[in-house]
């Protein structure tokens, strides 16, 4: 069943990432407009985590059976992930989120030779809790600011994947329970609200000439 | 207070203005965009060159005062922009 929905999750992400930034990606080119270059990078980056995660479960289920993801594929994958919802959260301009001095940043260093691949994914996945709910109060911002029903969808989209990520990283505290698969089943669903105000953009109206900067 | 706006969202105005209100079919004048774009006679000379060089405007000449008239370009441009700034504004972003 969790191997199921999983997959599910994979693949709708994989696809929900890929094709807005494919969107973003256009939106750059006839634009040249920064702020959708970093959407697109923010995309692709989720849509290639999640791909890495499917790739992680399917080389188990077909090559190595042991019933398992590897652990360094699913770190890897999620923190290639954090990296696209570090890009959402950096177009909300994030203003000091590293810490200045000098001695905080050797000591950021260090935890990294020290964790185990099962700590950095608790890492991995508090940061993206952090950035997605930074971009969605940010997102709910503008939605009350400009009153685009859009906003609101994208707002929803990330809480609750910031929501099931944040299960998730709960369910290691209580494996086995229902936890982890509701985490799964409320990402599917955040993807899907990421998706909706996305599908109404008219793309068709569009001469795709290239215009040089 | 007066919100912060982006190049980009400039650069739309001021074609927005010469499309949809330009006084009359040679364009509008300088002055003219730079009452309807609110903004500096040094910053709109130099968008106005980048657009001009770009195609997206055309200058013309008309009884001694340069007057700017949007381009086909310029028109599929304004249509890719105002989409995609509706597809930023559902990520509350601005392009």
């Amino acid at each position: 069943m969790v191997f199921l929905l999983e997959n599910i999750l994979n693949m709708i992400g994989f696809a929900v990432g890929l094709v807005i930034g494919i969107m973003s990606y256009i939106g750059f080119k006839n634009t040249g407009s920064p702020t959708l270059f970093r959407l697109a990078i923010a995309f692709f980056s989720i849509s290639v985590g999640f791909f890495v995660i499917w790739t992680g479960y399917m080389v188990d289920d077909f090559i190595l059976k042991t019933g398992q993801i590897q652990r360094w594929v699913q770190t890897l994958g999620i923190a290639i992930q954090t990296v696209g919802y570090f890009f959402i959260a950096f177009s909300h301009t994030i203003k000091s989120f590293f810490p200045k001095s000098r001695y905080f940043r050797s000591v950021g260093y260090v935890p990294l030779f020290l964790v185990s691949f099962i700590s950095i994914e608790h890492i991995i996945r508090s940061i993206s809790f952090i950035l997605l709910v930074y971009g969605a109060i940010e997102t709910i911002v503008s939605y009350i600011e400009g009153r685009k029903k859009g906003a609101l969808f994208v707002a929803f989209g990330l809480a609750l994947l910031a929501l099931g990520e944040f299960l998730a990283w709960y369910s290691f505290v209580f494996p086995e329970t229902i936890l982890y698969p509701a985490s799964i089943v409320v990402k599917i669903a955040g993807l899907l609200l990421l998706f909706v105000p996305v599908s109404k953009v008219p793309l068709t109206k569009i001469k795709f000439d290239k215009f040089e900067e | 207070m007066s919100a912060y706006r982006t190049h980009m969202k400039i650069v739309g105005e001021i074609l927005t203005t010469a499309r949809d209100d330009a006084p009359d079919e040679n364009g509008a004048s300088v002055t003219y965009l730079i009452r309807k774009a609110n903004i500096s006679h040094v910053r709109i000379s130099k968008i106005l060159g980048t657009l001009v060089s770009q195609g997206l405007l055309e200058q013309n000449d008309s009884r001694g005062a340069c007057k700017y008239k949007i381009s086909q370009s310029g028109r599929e441009f304004l249509v890719a922009y105002q989409t995609f700034s509706k597809f930023a504004d559902n990520f509350g972003l601005t392009i």
